[in-house]
């Protein structure tokens, strides 16, 4: 079945990659190679993840027969949707609050720190560069139960005892990405900002703009692909993460990301896994596909 | 005519780098004033202060009696046109033009009528539409022209505004600007490194060398009249023939130079006997082929360059001094080749002299 499948993949990978070949017949032959790369590296190992989520599991065996039972599952299964649904409330407020938060960073930057804007830029972003895994575990030490936060608090008088508010709940999962995550949001600004000449600005002054609305007029809106852009990375990201609510989010905090993982993981259920992965896959897709559309109707 | 913006000892250093240094300039109501300046001698930086983007080191800037030094950009009625035009890329033509306005908190309908006006006095009706980047370089120049002018700023103040169009489009511009000048008649601060340009446009002209004005004055005073050695080679072409003072009479000064005694008319009074001057006299000033005792001089054709409607003849009076000039084709050219004898005339009444230092 599984061979069947994947032949099957291959016939109309082909078809597609003819079509295109015979398009493409006058551009170069770069243009075929390229395609024939993405087909290898990206399309088909994707498909073919894809396929098992119509397999079913049977005690640790994967049976190889299309089924939906898998679908079937998520949309019946009690926890499913509403994981689903809480994940996306969570990867919602953590853009909100990375825009909230990013876009004056890369606001001051772009227009006010004149030299050192690139200096800066490079601290804000080597966290990039980090291991993801020593991140989180440095934001537990800030947010855990004696962790700094909760140490600056009760040396300034303001809680009498360490708050378990930071940390093994839904709250530090959201603290945990806003900071992680930020960086994605401030570079893409930050880019569509600088990008802006000195001299529209100025335009702005001398058609007779007050610096408000200079800004609320002129440069917020040039920079808001920017600015979506970066939204789109955070809350694709944020939706999908699992290691961050495994780590910091207790019990309290599980997502949709924690639900694959751990059907991958402890239940080894690869079918169903793949089945909500996909869902995610197809959920995020179109979210790229909307805000295009509405960058690009703008 | 009243003046409408003055400049009181306008300077400007960076540092030690000194930009501009005591400008004093007054501004008349309705006139095409220009700035004419090399690049780097500051004109930028002047155009700049005028508009409050940059603030003078020292100095005072007058407008209508009133010190608006501290004025901030917006504030000002004087709206800019700028080299790269600088229109706002999130909106349309329309919107681009009308965007003034709307901050000024006029109310639809009138915004709309102007826009409209100001859209046909451009000739871009069609256009208003399009976002500036569907726009040739000359339309976004209009654009920006019209921004400027639907405010209707006391002052408008063109940064270079013709600098990146090509030759053909920039002459259409020259026109298109100066008909818009007239038809809507507001004071225009223009700028611009292009002598031709300059003259053309310009009712006076200011031309900016070493951080200072050489010379204020109409086009034709400019071209007749130059203050300066620089300014006679700066406005066209002009020969200039270095000698000293030999006689003076009541009314003619006798020069000597190395081609020989040339009397000039004298219009001068800072002249004494012996000084070392210099002669300037543009080609078209001197004439071929007239035997006249006093002023002619004989010599050999070096090169015959035609141009069409002129034909530059450069005579070669051996020490390294080659004199070029001018003469209208309106008939047919007479044969005038490398090599013949050839005769010039200077009319006494033509020409300057300038003092060597």
């Amino acid at each position: 079945m599984i061979n069947l499948i994947f032949i099957l993949i291959l016939i109309l990978e082909i078809c597609f990659l003819m079509t295109n070949i015979i398009n493409y017949f006058q551009s170069s032959i770069w243009t075929i190679v390229s395609f024939i790369m993405v087909t290898i590296i990206i399309l088909i190992p994707l498909l073919s993840f894809l396929s098992y989520s119509f397999f079913t599991v049977d005690n640790v065996e994967i049976i190889h027969e299309f089924s939906l039972y898998n679908f079937k599952e998520f949309l019946t299964g009690e926890i499913y949707i509403p994981t689903f649904f809480r994940t996306l409330l969570l990867a919602l407020i953590v853009m909100i609050a990375c825009m909230i938060t990013g876009y004056p960073i890369a606001y001051f930057l772009a227009m006010y720190a004149h030299r050192s804007k690139y200096f800066i830029l490079l601290i804000l972003i080597i966290p990039l560069f980090m291991s993801y895994i020593i991140k989180i575990y440095m934001m537990r030490s800030i947010l855990g139960y004696s962790g700094l936060i909760n140490k600056l608090l009760m040396m300034f008088g303001i809680i009498s005892e360490p708050s378990e508010f930071f940390l093994y709940n839904q709250n530090a999962v959201i603290i945990t990405l806003i900071i992680i995550l930020l960086p994605l949001i401030i570079i893409p600004t930050f880019t569509s900002l600088e990008k802006i000449p000195r001299n529209i600005v100025e335009a702005t002054y001398d058609i007779g703009c007050k610096p408000f609305q200079s800004f609320r007029y002129v440069i917020f809106p040039i920079s808001l692909p920017g600015l979506i852009v970066g939204a789109v990375f955070v809350f694709i990201l944020a939706l999908g993460d699992f290691v961050t609510p495994q780590l910091v989010g207790g019990t309290s905090g599980f997502t949709y990301g924690k639900i694959i993982y751990s059907n991958f993981g402890m239940a080894f259920n690869w079918p169903f896994g793949t089945a909500l992965a996909s869902i995610l896959l197809i959920v995020s897709v179109l979210i790229i596909l909307l805000t295009n559309y509405l960058t690009r109707k703008n | 005519m009243s003046s409408i913006l003055e400049l009181q000892n306008i300077s400007k250093n960076y540092g030690s780098s000194v930009v501009l240094k005591d400008i004093n300039l007054s501004i008349e109501n309705n006139e095409f004033f220009t700035i004419l300046g090399s690049s780097g001698s500051g004109k930028s930086t002047l155009i700049r202060i005028i508009g409050g983007f940059v603030k003078p080191s020292s100095g005072d800037l007058i407008f209508n009696n009133k010190v608006i030094n501290e004025e901030p950009i917006f504030k000002r009625p004087f709206n800019t046109v700028f080299q790269d035009y600088a229109l706002f890329p999130n909106m349309n033509v329309y919107n681009n033009i009308g965007f003034g306005l709307k901050i000024r908190k006029l109310d639809p309908k009138t915004i709309t009528d102007k826009v409209e006006e100001v859209l046909s006095i451009v000739g871009l009706n069609d256009f208003k539409k399009r976002m500036p980047h569907e726009l040739s370089g000359g339309q976004q120049q209009r654009v920006a022209l019209a921004r400027a002018i639907v405010c209707e700023p006391k002052v408008i103040l063109l940064d270079e505004p013709l600098g990146a169009l090509d030759a053909e489009l920039r002459k259409q511009m020259q026109l298109f600007l100066k008909d818009i000048q007239k038809k809507i008649k507001t004071t225009f601060i223009f700028i611009t490194h292009d002598q031709e340009e300059a003259i053309f446009l310009s009712d006076r002209i200011a031309v900016l060398n070493n951080h200072q004005f050489e010379q204020v004055g109409s086009p034709k005073d400019l071209y007749y009249k130059p203050k300066s050695k620089y300014l006679a080679s700066f406005f066209g072409e002009c020969n200039l023939i270095d000698g000293t003072v030999d006689n003076i009479n009541n009314d003619i000064i006798t020069i000597d130079t190395a081609i020989g005694k040339i009397n000039i008319k004298n219009k001068y009074t800072n002249i004494s006997q012996k000084q070392k001057i210099t002669f300037a006299i543009r080609p078209e000033q001197i004439f071929l082929n007239q035997k006249k005792d006093n002023n002619s001089f004989s010599t050999n054709v070096d090169r015959v360059e035609f141009k069409g409607a002129v034909t530059n003849i450069i005579l070669d009076f051996q020490k390294n001094i080659k004199i070029k000039v001018q003469i209208n084709n309106a008939e047919e050219q007479i044969a005038i080749n490398e090599n013949d004898q050839f005769n010039i005339y200077f009319d006494p009444n033509f020409g300057n002299l300038f003092l060597n230092d």
